[in-house]
């Protein structure tokens, strides 16, 4: 029992919980007993218990900071509390200790789930690793298994290390790291991160970082550095608050002196505390860059968040962001008479003996319509295309210089068909039976079905113009862009042309955002407001340099970096309007007597609950954001 | 810095209002060996270079604790 109690008085949290409690008990009591049955004689020995319960802690830590020389809000609060119990207000004294312990209890619990979002990533990471040594599996702390070792991990268990696939498949969820909710297929080979979750499997590792040397540690330390960063704003304000807390201190000392009023002084140290002023803006930015790593998106501190919400043009290089990355057949053009059905037969005829690229899209079309036969003999021309036989004919495929080669004219249907197709940017190939052109197969990287929506989401965010620069081929380029909705495509551009046109856009008075991979991309990222690397889940450089690093290639992420960045801005704003208020009604209150001690403290410690409160908005996920990630799930579960 | 000057990382979740770190600082100073001690009130990290035979890991959660704050040691 005594033990029991020693172990709550030790621990600083429990300690304030029970005091607290205890403290209001008392009050509750008084209170009863006043109201309900008229007893006045209690009143003043509960309120005085109550007073000196919740005072004890305050009391310990004022004590604390006055040997340290630091003049603590702790410490004005007791000064105001034994003041009051002197001029005989044990209510007062008692309301002023017990609200000031209650808030800050409350503000600790509101301001951790603040800081929740990270620390679900920072929970991520297990403690402990199974490592197979001298053909034993045996258990160690995770930041104990040595590089190089191999790291077995069951179906449901967290991936204690970074490391490559040796052994076993697995599906493995990396929204830790990335955000995204659909698990990734991994297999000998296949890069994983730590905090991870094998959804099924049993993968052997061989571990390649541990402990502070993960890609989840990295982003951990890279989210709190940012979250760390002060705004400009909130250096303004801690300047403000150390000057305020002496200064009312003073302006309680004057205005005893001139009135002989010592409630009022009393009052007067109670507010003394801007504290929701000194909160209001860490706050937002801790809850929105938490919210953002959650969702994969390394928002590089206050400043950054400011920038970002402002984007008004917006320049990308990764084509790859806006296709699917793999050929598809586009489009069949049946010359000479022929059906489009047959053309697409006789070129995957062709096909099948053949391992290109643009092969085996138009195998899979060709298998969608029903039976495939194989040729009977098949000659392969390096570069150029294929020449096979079957059933008696001869078929020839591939590209111009092949029907050159052979010495196969065109039609002028085939010309114009060529031109056309080549005019919107596909890989044109060529199909002849017999010497004959009977057919063209136009193959395109296609545009992801949800480039558009992701366009169509950032203009309607504010940004004036997504300009792609790509140093692709320019049809290819200007097809996919003008599908998806892309404003500007300067096609063909060396580094030093995106460097020109991002000056170029700058000039016009446009913010622009430039995304990249972080290293070709240098001089165009750095002349950039704001720069953004994709796909950074691997590489620690794009992590360390960008101002935003997405985690995916999904430029859905920049819109939704945008939100929040936006979000968080108008937050803050909130907050220190709120604080701003608050300061300036708790001083007037106070001088035109309406607002007492345990008034003002009320108002205090709402204030800042408030604020907390307000920021923690912004780690919820937005309802629109939701049902996306539900159709997600929806499709993966469908198949 | 001494060769036995370590660089420790601690945690905690009850820091609610910036005013308690120039305590939680000052209070870590005071302790011997202790060269620099930074308390980050965004995240609730303390960053402690001490000198590891002078004051431990323990001593400084102690230290902590004694100005009002429960706090741990992390890995990073």
């Amino acid at each position: 029992m005594f033990s029991a109690i020693m172990d709550i008085y030790r621990h600083p949290a429990s300690r304030r919980k029970w005091l607290t409690i205890a403290s209001g008990v008392f009050i509750t009591i008084a209170l009863v007993a006043w109201y309900g049955f008229g007893l006045a004689a209690p009143w003043a020995p509960l309120m005085t218990i109550a007073a000196v319960l919740a005072g004890y802690d305050i009391a310990l830590r004022a004590w604390a900071s006055l040997r340290l020389r630091i003049l603590s809000i702790e410490l004005l609060v007791i000064v105001a509390a034994i003041g009051a119990l002197f001029i005989n207000n044990h209510w007062e004294s008692a309301a002023v200790t017990f609200l000031f312990m209650l808030g800050a209890w409350l503000e600790t619990r509101t301001m951790s789930r603040t800081r929740g979002a990270l620390k679900a990533l920072i929970d991520a990471a297990p403690v402990t690793a199974t490592v197979l040594r001298d053909g034993r599996t045996i258990e160690v702390a995770a930041h104990e298994v040595q590089l190089g070792e191999t790291v077995l991990v069951k179906a449901g268990e967290r991936l204690p290390v970074d490391g490559e696939v040796i052994e076993g498949t697995a599906a493995v969820n990396e929204a830790s790291i990335t955000g995204e909710p659909i698990p990734a297929e991994k297999s000998p080979g296949s890069r994983v991160f730590a905090g991870t979750l094998a959804e099924n499997g049993l993968l052997h590792l061989r571990a390649t970082g541990v402990g502070a040397d993960t890609t989840l540690a990295r982003i951990i330390t890279r989210v709190e550095k940012a979250q760390e960063a002060k705004a400009p704003a909130q250096r303004m304000i801690e300047s403000f608050g150390r000057w305020y807390t002496p200064g009312v201190f003073v302006m309680a000392i004057v205005s005893y002196i001139v009135t002989r009023n010592v409630e009022l002084a009393l009052t007067l140290l109670v507010v003394s505390c801007p504290g929701a002023l000194v909160i209001s803006t860490p706050v937002s930015v801790v809850a929105g860059i938490g919210r953002a790593a959650r969702a994969g998106i390394l928002i590089k501190g206050g400043e950054h968040l400011e920038n970002a919400g402002r984007i008004t043009a917006l320049a990308f290089d990764k084509t790859g962001t806006l296709t699917e990355g793999q050929p598809r057949l586009a489009e069949v053009v049946a010359l000479a008479g022929q059906s489009k059905d047959d053309v697409l037969l006789w070129a995957a005829i062709a096909e099948t003996g053949s391992n290109h690229p643009l092969g085996r899209p138009i195998i899979e079309a060709a298998q969608a319509q029903g039976h495939l036969p194989t040729a009977e003999s098949l000659e392969e021309i390096a570069g150029m295309g294929l020449i096979a036989r079957h059933d008696g004919y001869e078929i020839a495929v591939g590209s111009h210089r092949l029907f050159d080669h052979l010495g196969i004219g065109f039609s002028a249907e085939a010309k114009d068909g060529i031109a056309r197709l080549h005019g919107l940017g596909h890989t044109v190939v060529i199909v002849a039976r017999n010497g004959e052109v009977v057919g063209l197969l136009g193959l395109a990287d296609m545009a992801r079905a949800s480039a558009r929506s992701m366009i169509d989401r950032l203009h309607a965010l504010g940004v004036r113009r997504v300009v792609m620069l790509t140093g692709d081929q320019r049809p290819a380029a200007e097809a996919i862009a003008k599908a998806v909705g892309v404003d500007e495509v300067h096609a063909g551009m060396m580094p030093d042309d995106k460097l020109d046109r991002i000056r170029a856009m700058r000039a016009e008075g446009l913010r622009v955002a430039m995304v990249g991979d972080g290293i070709n991309d240098a001089p165009a990222l750095a002349a950039a407001d704001i720069s953004i690397a994709m796909g950074a889940s691997g590489s620690d450089i794009a992590i360390e340099t960008a101002d935003i690093a997405l985690m995916t290639d999904d430029l859905g992420k920049i819109a939704e970096a945008m939100e929040i960045s936006r979000a968080t801005l108008t937050n803050m704003r909130q907050n220190l309007v709120i604080a701003v208020l608050t300061v300036i009604g708790l001083l007037i209150g106070v001088y035109t007597g309406t607002i007492h001690m345990a008034g003002g403290m009320l108002v205090h410690q709402l204030s800042v609950l408030v604020v907390i409160l307000n920021g923690m908005r912004l780690l919820r996920v937005p309802k629109a954001a939701r049902a996306r990630v539900a159709v997600v799930r929806g499709e993966r579960v469908a198949p | 810095m001494s060769n036995t000057t370590i660089r420790t990382t601690l945690r905690s979740d009850e820091l609610s209002c910036p005013s308690c770190v120039p305590k939680i600082e000052k209070a870590l100073l005071a302790l011997p060996g202790v060269e620099k001690a930074e308390v980050k009130f965004a995240s609730g990290r303390i960053e402690v270079e001490h000198d590891a035979a002078l004051t431990d890991v323990d001593a400084l959660v102690n230290s902590i604790a004694k100005t009002g704050y429960a706090a741990k040691p992390s890995a990073f």
